[in-house]
């Protein structure tokens, strides 16, 4: 058997043909990703950040799904210490080295059972989110290489051979060549592509504890608006897109998909990846629900987004930008600015607005608002409360930025329990009224830019003449436009979400409310205050500030389910098989709570216009109001 | 949400007055007056529509200006002395604090008043024509009379700015002064104040530009104003419409309050406060006529009961405010539940007309179905929960009982209702039977779906028994078992005579000729009337009372005696029936005449009677001897709003409620209901 070259030599060889195939099959996609856009990327500190990165914001992630987590720790592990340990045998103090081989052989035990582990959730039944295609063979291919890798290790560690040895050698370059020759189109890319978009990450601020949620400022003046096609897209935004593993825990968090509405953000992502290359394997995990096959030509040049196109118009306009996708991706892909760039391209190259949106897109360019209502009645739901004008003023500590809320009848009481709680702590508070426009929230979501960006500047000049420490809103949306995306345009605030100001008020003992036992309470986060803003607790002591009997619902926190309200999907209002507020309520139904207490505009609307609906829904500010007048 | 709700609550802003929304409630006479003063009862009762969320309350209907409009006759408030300024400001602070907006209606009634109730002045008028309603002949006035009521509407205007009202309308509807000399059925004159419509405007611009001089341009000043006298001699709607752009055009009025018809006589008042028999807002083309010609608001009341209504005729653009009125006597805090989602939650108002009718006969303004108006000091709207949960049966789903019911689940006590029928109601059920009377079931539809919603558990078809009561171990019993039609003493009446009730149930359908004798002077007989001789039967109604219907009251019973005249109903008062007896298959009726004493008979088919019901007792019977009160109600500690001293360690307490005490009315049940049930 040492005829031509002893197997300490042929095994590391074997990895070491293993890496260069694999670079190779990285040289060719990468290749596809130069397409793409320019990029500035920090290499060296994203390089450096990158085992931080892994080890902490990727895991936090992947912990969710503790077998997962334990799977992917041994396999993955496993798989990189066997074969770095095996391609450093090359050296031949170690290749001669008995207990090296035994360490070796370890390390390929613990990939093997680390295979079996990932064999496990697919065999003899594939768990549904999970993508079958390609994703099929792969325990098969790291059995292989373990289960050969380990025996040809403890065969050297034993200095044992003979016969078996280039069977087991056999064996495990199978398995090894295999998993590198799927670093370019098979599931083992998402290794490869995933390291690489940890260090280019187009949010770094992400790993760095702060909410980089805001939506990029799009250059009106550019030739192109928006994506239309692979190509538009940054390269490194399509180099996130490939390191997609296809784990089905975005289409389990996405209201959309939940509700049987044409949107599979993993379907999604794999028709971005899928468009690079018009020989990438057919897809093979959950459709888009509706039962719409892939269809319409594949390229970096080729039409994403159409009725003949990968992707249909109603799947784009079923997104409610509610980052619940992005919050459980594993591979840190960022869902909703794809979302968002290929809106861009059909609103501001192609006028191609969903029918129902353009009246209230229209009307907000217009008119400042997306009803066409006059500014001047949004402070209609005050009449008969002392609310002033900061225009008759100049000054105040707090500005109350109303939102569209205010216009809705339903929402009026919350502003005007609001209005009567800063009023009874005795908050200096003013509001713009007829100054106030919208903030273009909905514009910019449906991918309106211009409208969006034109709204921007006219609301940051009219804050320009008025002096305030603090801006105070009931509506997310507003708070995530006026505090995270103003300030590209010039505008730097300290935004406050009311619940916190009134938390604030209560620990300073400005408001004292009573308590209020008899009430059982489930508290509905905001997308915009939670996964956008990383806000969960103000609320929640407010509510417990109160003595309510507080029960979570399985989805709560960052974690929790859209009410379907943003994003413009409601005025896109693509149909489905089901609602989303209608789940969301039933969701809220287990706990058994008669109170669903909410903190945004759009999820009272949404949550209130549930049909059969047992539980009341009430703002933190009613509930608050409640309280404090049942101690007079 | 009703359609257009968001029409309803927008603000309104009249010369710098930002009202809340488009809810009011117009300027009337509840007879809360004391000393021609608005006191607590009075304020409260506005208040509270205030603190319901409504945008502006008028008060004070036919406030007079001047002695020789007396302030006496209805309660009413007199704005002749400065004496009133004090009131009127701790009135509008009770307002302002809840947000509402406050004025009141300033007006000379001329000849429709009483010479003969405060001061003995009498009454004056352009021209001395009598009016029927108040049956007044009125001195023709002297330019000096014109200029002292002028001067007397100008002090009056500047009582109310002083008083911190948010302004005044003056009124020139219903046939007060102002309109008497617009209207040529009044105004003979032949100097510069009759003859043509611009001489007969004049006394009103004189009126108006004398309160502006004295109240300031900046006060707000209304007027209230027919759209259409709907009287052949009487203003036409054209007449109406000059009137009202020419007042506007000069600048004169801020608003106009716009109502259709006069109410010279019996039926005018009738039709002008439109009953039940309506449809709702049967003159809202009126307001919207005149709204197309002047661009200052346009407010209008008459019978707009719901919402829905309201919201569109605002949103529509017919009228700028509307007067729920009679609404908000029925519930003062409905534009609170529209606000807040629980527009399910309203008591509409059913249109029966108690609460007015009740003022014209010297009394004080009262709601069919809800006890606590014009009670805002003793009863609440609100009921607030008990300090202890009981476990309280009712028995009788009346409105009684129903209220009791409801009360006492406000008052978070577990509570069984028995209803013996398949329907909650009671008698509302059969009044309900009976033609134009169909909206009194609206009363039940409420009281039942808000004990519903507060978890009452309603037996219906369940016939309570002693032994079914005392299974639920009750603390407290309450018997609002209602009543059972009575027969009468005549002679023969016991095996003879069919009650309206048995007509109203169906378990009777006379046909041919019928005598109806009404001991009640009810609605009960003039509406089983009207319903046989719509069937076809040839029907006479005799009566004690010195006129049909006597009882009823004066915005429903022209409506009774229009139907009964127009299907050729017979009436005879002042009849007693004394005896019956069958003739064949026919009856013989003997009646008494009750001046002359002469005896005579009628031969008819069917003789039905109303002699108004007697107690349902037998279950209150059974139950008094073991319970710890026998029965009794304390009555002294519940006038005091005190709860029963009855100690329930031992048994539990028995009550006994509406008409199953004696036969009366809906509010006298409903209130004992409330005001027993609000304290246990």
């Amino acid at each position: 058997m040492t005829s031509f070259m002893p197997l300490t030599t042929v095994f590391p060889g074997l990895v070491w043909a293993m890496a260069a195939l694999a670079l190779v099959q990285v040289a060719r996609r990468a290749a596809l990703w130069r397409v793409g856009a320019a990029a500035p990327v920090a290499w060296l500190h994203g390089l450096a950040q990158l085992p931080r990165r892994y080890l902490v914001d990727v895991h936090h992630v992947v912990a969710r799904d503790a077998y997962a987590s334990r799977m992917h720790a041994v396999v993955a592990g496993g798989l990189l210490a066997a074969s770095l340990l095996t391609a450093l045998a090359i050296l031949p103090p170690l290749a001669g080295s008995r207990a090296y081989w035994l360490l070796v052989t370890v390390a390929f035990a613990v990939t093997a059972a680390g295979s079996v582990l990932v064999g496990a959730r697919r065999y003899p039944v594939k768990q549904k989110r999970l993508s079958a295609g390609r994703f099929q063979i792969l325990p098969v291919l790291l059995l292989a290489y373990a289960v050969g890798g380990t025996l040809t290790a403890l065969m050297l560690a034993l200095g044992a051979g003979g016969i078996a040895l280039p069977f087991t050698l056999g064996l495990a370059a199978a398995g090894g060549l295999g998993l590198a020759f799927e670093v370019r189109q098979g599931p083992m890319r998402h290794a490869v592509a995933g390291a690489l978009h940890l260090a280019a990450h187009p949010r770094p601020g992400r790993f760095e504890g702060r909410p980089d949620t805001a939506l990029r400022p799009l250059d009106l003046g550019a030739p192109r608006l928006g994506a239309e096609m692979p190509a538009d897209f940054t390269w490194n935004r399509l180099l996130s897109y490939d390191s997609c593993v296809s784990c089905g825990r975005c289409e389990i968090a996405c209201p959309a998909f939940a509700a049987g509405q044409p949107l599979n953000p993993k379907r999604l992502i794999q028709d971005l990846v899928a468009g690079l290359n018009p020989a990438e394997p057919a897809y093979a995990g959950n459709p888009y629900p509706g039962g719409r096959e892939g269809q319409g030509e594949r390229g970096p040049l080729a039409r994403l987004i159409g009725p003949d196109a990968r992707i249909h118009p109603d799947t784009l306009w079923s997104c409610t930008t509610c980052r619940a996708c992005v919050e459980e991706c594993p591979m840190m892909i960022e869902h909703v600015d794809a979302v968002v760039s290929l809106r861009r391209y059909q609103a501001l190259e192609r006028a191609a607005l969903p029918e129902k949106a353009i009246g209230p897109v229209t009307e907000l360019r217009q008119a400042g608002d997306p009803g066409g209502r006059p500014l001047a009645a949004r402070t209609d739901f005050a009449a008969g409360l002392d609310l002033p004008l900061i225009a008759g003023r100049g000054e105040a500590e707090i500005l109350l930025w109303l939102g569209e809320g205010a216009y809705d009848l339903r929402y009026g009481r919350t502003l005007r329990a609001l209005v009567r709680l800063l009023r009874r702590a005795g908050v200096d508070v003013a509001v713009l009224g007829a100054e106030e426009r919208d903030t273009g929230d909905l514009a910019r979501r449906l991918g309106d830019e211009a409208t969006f960006q034109a709204l921007a500047r006219a609301n940051v000049a009219t804050l320009a003449r008025y002096r305030f420490s603090r801006i105070v809103t009931a509506d997310p949306h507003a708070l995530h436009a006026l505090r995270n995306e103003y300030p590209a345009f010039g505008g730097h605030y300290t935004v406050v979400h009311h619940t916190a100001l009134l938390l604030e008020l209560i620990r300073a003992g400005k408001l004292v409310p009573q308590t209020l036992p008899d009430l059982s309470v489930t508290y509905h986060d905001p997308c915009y205050l939670a996964r956008y803003n990383g806000e969960t607790e103000a609320p929640r002591a407010v509510l417990d500030a109160i003595g309510l009997a507080r029960v979570e619902m399985a989805r709560s926190g960052k974690r929790a389910m859209c009410c379907g309200g943003g994003g413009g999907a409601p005025v896109s209002d693509v149909p489905g098989e089901r609602r989303i507020p209608d789940l969301r309520m039933a969701q809220a139904a287990e706990t058994g709570a008669g109170i669903v207490a909410v903190a945004c505009p759009s999820c009272t609307a949404m949550l209130e216009g549930v049909t059969d609906r047992k539980a009341e829904i009430r703002d933190v500010a009613e509930l608050l109001l409640q309280a404090v007048e049942a101690g007079r | 949400m009703i359609a257009n709700a968001d029409a309803l609550l927008k603000p309104l802003t009249i010369k710098g007055l930002t009202i809340r929304n488009r809810v009011m409630s117009t300027s009337h006479a509840p007879g809360y007056g004391r000393d021609g003063k608005p006191q607590e009862r009075y304020q409260l009762y506005h208040a509270e529509k205030a603190k319901g969320g409504i945008g502006l309350t008028m008060f004070g209907g036919s406030s007079s200006v001047a002695p020789d409009s007396p302030a006496a006759p209805w309660n009413q408030i007199s704005v002749a002395d400065d004496s009133v300024i004090p009131y009127f400001r701790q009135f509008a602070d009770r307002v302002h604090a809840h947000g509402g907006k406050l004025m009141i209606q300033l007006t000379h009634m001329g000849r429709r008043t009483k010479w003969d109730t405060e001061h003995w002045l009498p009454t004056i008028s352009p021209s001395p024509r009598r009016e029927p309603a108040s049956r007044t002949v009125p001195k023709e006035m002297e330019e000096e009379d014109i200029a002292r009521v002028v001067k007397s509407f100008a002090e009056a205007a500047r009582r109310c700015r002083e008083g911190g009202l948010d302004g005044c309308e003056v009124s020139a509807a219903h046939g007060h002064l102002i309109d008497q000399f617009w209207s040529p059925s009044v105004n003979q004159r032949t100097d510069k104040y009759g003859g043509s419509l611009e001489n007969r405007m004049r006394f009103g611009i004189e009126v108006l530009e004398a309160m502006r001089a004295a109240a300031g341009d900046d006060y707000i000043i209304g007027i209230r104003m027919s759209g259409d006298e709907m009287i052949a001699d009487g203003l036409s709607q054209e007449d109406c419409l000059t009137i009202a752009t020419e007042y506007a055009r000069r600048g004169l009025v801020d608003f106009l309050n716009v109502l259709g018809g006069q109410a010279r006589d019996h039926i005018a008042h009738a039709i002008s406060l439109p009953n039940m028999s309506f449809p709702v807002a049967p003159f809202l083309f009126l307001p919207s006529a005149i709204k197309r010609e002047v661009d200052i608001p346009v407010f209008h009341a008459q019978r707009v009961t719901d919402l829905a209504t309201a919201a569109r005729a605002v949103a529509e653009g017919h009228v700028d405010m509307v007067a729920m009125t009679r609404a908000h006597i029925a519930d003062p805090h409905l534009v609170k539940k529209l606000s807040e989602g629980r527009a399910d939650d309203i008591r509409q108002c059913v249109g029966a007309g108690y609460c007015i009718d009740r003022i014209y006969v010297g009394g004080d303004a009262l709601c069919i179905q809800n006890a606590a108006t014009g009670r805002e000091a003793t009863m609440p709207h609100e009921i607030r929960k008990a300090d202890l949960r009981r476990r309280v049966v009712v028995i009788g789903a009346g409105p009684g009982g129903l209220e009791a019911a409801r009360v006492c689940a406000e008052r978070g006590h577990a509570v069984v209702l028995f209803e013996k029928s398949g329907q909650a109601g009671g008698q509302i059920g059969l009044a309900a039977k009976a033609g134009w009377r169909e909206a009194m079931s609206g009363i039940p539809r409420w009281l039942v779906a808000q004990a519903t919603k507060l978890g009452v558990d309603l037996r219906l078809n369940t016939e309570a028994t002693e032994a079914a009561v005392l299974a639920e171990k009750p603390d407290v019993v309450i018997v609002a078992t209602g009543g059972t039609p009575f027969r009468g003493h005549a002679k023969g009446a016991e095996q003879h005579a069919v009650t309206t009730a048995e007509v109203l149930a169906g378990a009777v359908e006379p046909t041919g000729s019928v005598l109806l004798y009404d001991e009640m002077g009810q609605h009960n007989a003039a509406s089983v009337a009207e319903l046989l001789a719509k069937r076809g039967c040839l029907v006479e109604i005799a009566t004690h009372d010195r006129m049909v219907a006597e009882e009823v009251g004066t915005t429903n019973q022209p409506i009774h005696l229009r139907e009964l005249y127009k299907l050729g109903v017979v009436m005879t008062p002042n009849m007693e029936l004394i005896e019956i007896y069958p003739e064949g298959n026919r009856f013989v009726a003997a009646l008494r005449n009750t001046m002359t004493d002469a005896e005579e008979e009628r031969v008819v088919d069917r003789i039905v009677v109303d002699h108004g019901t007697l107690p349902v007792d037998r279950l209150y019977r059974a139950l008094k001897a073991d319970s710890v009160n026998h029965g009794q109600t304390d009555q002294d500690a519940m006038l005091r709003g005190e709860p029963q001293p009855f100690d329930l360690s031992t048994g539990y307490a028995l009550y006994r409620i509406g008409d199953a005490v004696a036969g009366r009315n809906i509010h006298a049940a409903i209130y004992d209901a409330l005001r027993l049930c609000k304290d246990l």
